[in-house]
């Protein structure tokens, strides 16, 4: 009856911990696999320990390269989707305009669009224009689809804004840029970072989208796809859990210090 | 009082002879949103109407393509290819669901339950993110191998058999079947319906429930008349957020299925990309288009929830 | 530096509203109206919220474009000077402290913007008189809200501008720290010397602080003077019930003799010093006769025969009374008015004055004063006068 009485209250939390095993699953099996040694051209069964793939992460070729091609360009869509962004987040925050709700739609329409219907008609724009398929067409087509998400997260932020904050700059001798330097942008960095990161993880996950507009380019997602039909080497696992392992200490870190700033200042 | 964040309507010009010089000019937004505008106007709106173009053109790649108004090309698309419409609603709505029944009791552990493992349980939700989607699909593979753990228990327990009588899958098999689809498309747009779920939970003022609970409302029954209802605006973004990328998805169905469980978003990469017929494929992603935004649009009427921008 | 000059000439640092109105589309904030704030003065802006008083205040400090007439500031028209170019300070509501800087630099800015490269000593003298000078590095979310408040003063005053604005400053702290602030406030004030523009919701903080006090009511201004001018001879009706609480009564304009008004109100007479009577007294109109609750005595009604002759009385019934420590409040039903407040200091208090009681109400004639029986009896009744 107590164990009953136990597993009642805590039903929400074992669902929940549940679910977040089968989000966690693949991860561990990803990261077990890196140390594998599979006997084929997959590395789907386990076979034997082996540490080989991780001393040599860049051994099968073109993966190393096609990495590098994935930072660059989720580098600079991230830039531009973020820069476009932000600044169209200022506008449908702190103006009032005509075609405002035309402007929202079309911020809307590409986050509630099937990614494959984006880029095939992207395709259809660049085939029609004659466009050389390749780095440019990728890094367009993603700071495209990136833009949304970047308008959102900085309107959000910038909405939650005291606006009295810029009529006190204002009213202590700063100008326009001053105000917008000093105060509005520091105060509207972290919506902006965000919004940022957001658009580096699509960017750089990006497969769909990528695929139909890439030609010969290959990104590691278009490595990862063509290696699934070819065969999957181990390298692969080595980089996924690199990825996964950089992302949650970079995300510790930052907590551990913002924490101790707190307790500093406190 | 005038609300601070909108620029005041214009003043009535009574001293004509004195323009104010205007501290925030009138096409300040518009320069604002020239550029992003533009991007997506080009890049996003234009293609659209290429596509729609192209999908009522005839031809050949040699010859080239002309505008014929040729709409039987949306008539054999349908009838060709209406099992793998069918198909892509069904498997999403299907991933949907599952991702709701899965999602929420962990959105709702990290926002009550959760204390000071809030973080660190947000942090296990997103990181998955940065390691390629493609991979950890593929590690689905391993996990639902033929002959592995998963399939074994499935098979002691005679889940297989009740799955198999359904369809769902075939033989002793898990992979290759629209069950592996389904659950690589729930696995891959789970974070989707847990984060915009997770921040209308948060929003929830812990009092409510206390102050259910005071009004003689069991735990069920609070949830049910006051959680839920207040947590509607995140459950209507999360269903689209996993809904639309997984009707339109191929991946999971190439990587998990096979040529049974082909999907819309299949018949369109393959049409585009290797038969390179592009009317017809045109004509699929329009149609995949629409119903999107019929069904979409519908969905947001119904919830009532306009604001998801 | 080109912008703030700190003369402190006489007279060449008032505060000149000319015509100044303010419109939103079809609805009017602000009617034009004329203000003359006299320099080195503590002048309170005092209305419910929506009367036009914030954005008066915002119009000085060029946050808001007046749609007509001019600001001047001394001899130096500013009315369409950007806000960073004029010699103005706000504190705003809830202080609009930069969270993203430290206390020392937010007091710093404004000089930082104006080039001011050594900033030090001036922001640790100005955090020395507001008594912040161990805060310096905090964060302002790390503050009290009474510190925040005089943070927000300090960063104003630090520029020595020639007037400081202040937009409800106390509104978010509790009563406590609002009584002791308002000293606070009238202290540094006389110290520096500058202008003062206060713009409250609160009466009482109004006449505690200011010399001068400009009542405004759907964006005009009602009455202008010091807060005893305003307390004992109000001109409107909301002024005399907005500013604590007044007994009007409707009455008749019986005869004169001398400098006095003979009034008939429910069958008694009460006489109303002319001086008092802002309204047109015409034999056979109608005026209505206030007073205020503390000046009225009580008497039982089987002492009747002991008041002194001369005084105004009136007949009535306790409907009700509490008490409040310093004084006991009754509220008296009586023929002329239906709901008469007295405020009886409690030294000797009469054990029969219970509700129920018959009592009578009287008061010294030149405590009363009259009003135009055209206006609206409850205007400036409704409204909170204090939060």
């Amino acid at each position: 009856m107590a164990l009953v009485n136990w597993l009642k209250r805590h039903l929400v939390v074992i669902a929940g911990l549940l679910t977040l095993g089968y989000l966690l699953l693949p991860n561990v099996v990803v990261t077990v696999f890196s140390f594998n040694k599979p006997k084929g051209r997959f590395n789907y069964a386990w076979q034997q320990f082996s540490t080989d793939a991780w001393k040599d992460p860049c051994g099968v070729s073109d993966l190393c390269g096609s990495l590098s091609v994935s930072l660059q360009i989720a580098f600079w869509a991230t830039l531009g989707a973020t820069a476009l962004g932000t600044l169209i987040a200022f506008a449908l925050v702190r103006y009032r305009f005509r075609a405002r709700g035309a402007v929202n739609s079309l911020i809307f329409l590409p986050m509630a669009m099937p990614e494959v219907v984006m880029a095939a008609s992207l395709l259809t724009l660049f085939l029609n224009m004659g466009a050389q398929l390749g780095f440019w067409t990728i890094l367009i087509a993603h700071i495209m689809f990136c833009l949304s998400f970047v308008v959102t997260a900085v309107k959000a932020r910038v909405m939650s804004m005291d606006p009295r904050l810029e009529q006190a700059a204002q009213d202590l001798y700063a100008g326009p840029v001053q105000t917008f330097v000093r105060v509005t942008l520091p105060i509207a960095a972290p919506g902006i970072a965000a919004g940022a990161l957001l658009a580096f993880a699509l960017s750089f996950d990006d497969f769909i989208i990528t695929n139909f507009n890439a030609g010969s380019t290959v990104t590691f997602p278009m490595f990862v796809w063509g290696s699934a039909q070819r065969g999957t080497p181990v390298q692969i696992n080595v980089i996924g859990t690199a990825m996964f392992l950089v992302a949650v200490l970079l995300v510790l870190a930052s907590m551990v210090v913002g924490n101790r700033r707190n307790r500093q200042k406190a | 009082m005038a609300t601070l964040t909108e620029a005041p309507p214009p003043p009535t010009p009574t001293a004509p002879e004195k323009k104010p010089p205007r501290r925030r000019g009138r096409f300040t937004p518009y320069w604002l949103l020239l550029p992003g505008i533009l991007w997506l106007l080009v890049f996003f709106a234009l293609p659209m109407i290429y596509q729609a173009s192209t999908s009522v053109q005839t031809g050949s790649l040699e010859e080239g393509y002309k505008v014929t108004w040729h709409f039987v090309t949306y008539w054999d698309a349908l009838s060709g290819y209406w099992p793998q419409f069918l198909r892509s609603v069904a498997y999403a709505a299907a991933a949907t669901v599952l991702c709701l029944l899965l999602g929420y009791p962990l959105a709702y552990l990290i926002a009550f339950r959760a204390g000071r493992w809030r973080n660190l349980i947000m942090i296990l939700v997103i990181a998955p993110f940065f390691t390629s989607f493609l991979i950890r699909t593929l590690a689905w593979k391993t996990i639902l191998a033929d002959g592995g753990p998963v399939v074994g228990a499935l098979n002691t327990l005679h889940v297989l058999d009740v799955t198999n009588w359904l369809g769902w899958t075939a033989g002793d098999r898990v992979l290759a079947t629209p069950l592996a689809v389904v659950c690589g498309l729930t696995y891959n747009f789970l974070p989707f319906m847990i984060l915009p779920l997770y921040t209308s939970l948060e929003r929830i003022d812990g009092r409510l429930h206390e102050a259910a609970g005071d009004l003689y409302a069991k735990p069920w029954v609070t949830f049910r008349k006051v959680t839920f209802p207040l947590s509607m605006p995140g459950v209507v973004s999360g269903t689209l957020l996993t809904f639309i990328p997984a009707a339109g998805d191929y991946v999971n169905a190439d990587l998990l299925g096979s040529t049974d469980t082909r999907m819309i978003g299949n018949v369109i990469q393959t049409q585009f990309l290797r038969i390179l017929d592009y009317p017809t494929a045109a004509a699929l992603s329009f149609i995949l288009m629409a119903a999107i935004l019929i069904m979409v649009t519908f969905y947001i009427r119904r919830s009532g929830t306009e604001d998801l921008v | 530096m080109t912008t703030v000059t700190n003369k402190n000439t006489e007279g060449s640092g008032d505060v000149r509203l000319s015509g100044i109105g303010k419109t939103y589309g079809s609805f009017t904030a602000v009617h034009p109206l004329d203000l003359t704030v006299p320099q080195g003065s503590f002048f309170a802006l005092l209305g419910a919220s929506g009367c036009g008083k914030t954005t008066t205040l915002r119009m000085i400090a060029g946050l808001e474009e007046p749609t007509s007439g001019t600001v001047h500031l001394g001899d130096q028209e500013v009315t369409r000077l950007p806000p960073y170019k004029r010699p103005v300070n706000t504190v705003f509501q809830s202080y609009a402290l930069f969270p993203h800087l430290d206390i020392f630099e937010n007091v710093a800015f404004g000089l930082r913007r104006r080039g001011i490269k050594s900033v030090k000593k001036q922001v640790e003298e100005m955090l020395d008189l507001v008594q912040l000078g161990e805060q310096a590095r905090k964060k302002p979310h790390q503050l009290s809200g009474g510190q925040q408040q005089r943070v927000a003063v300090a960063r104003a005053l630090i520029n020595h501008p020639k007037v400081l604005l202040l937009d409800e400053p106390l509104g978010a702290l509790d009563l406590k720290l609002r009584r002791q602030m308002q000293l606070e406030l009238k202290r540094i004030q006389t110290e520096v010397g500058i202008t003062f523009i206060h713009v409250t919701h609160d009466q009482e903080e109004a006449m505690t602080m200011a010399d001068t006090v400009a009542v405004m009511n759907a964006g005009r201004v009602e009455q202008l003077g010091s807060p005893t001018d305003l307390y004992e001879n109000p001109d409107t009706t909301f002024v005399a019930n907005f500013l604590g609480t007044s007994n009007l009564i409707e009455a008749e304009v019986d005869s004169r003799s001398g400098d006095e008004i003979v009034l008939k109100a429910g069958g008694g007479k009460l006489v109303l010093p002319e001086a008092r009577c802002s309204a047109p007294t015409t034999t056979g109109g109608k005026v209505l006769v206030g007073v205020r609750p503390e000046k009225i005595t009580l008497t039982h009604a089987d002492e009747a025969g002991e008041i002194p002759a001369g005084r105004n009385r009136i007949t009535g019934k306790i409907a009700d009374s509490s008490f409040i420590g310093v004084s006991t409040q009754y509220v008296i039903d009586s023929p002329v008015c239906p709901e008469f407040e007295v405020y009886a200091q409690n030294i000797d208090r009469d054990a029969r004055l219970v509700p129920g009681a018959d009592v009578v109400l009287h008061w010294n004639p030149a405590h009363t004063f009259g009003l135009d029986a055209a206006m609206d009896i409850d205007a400036g009744t409704e409204e909170e006068a204090a939060v």
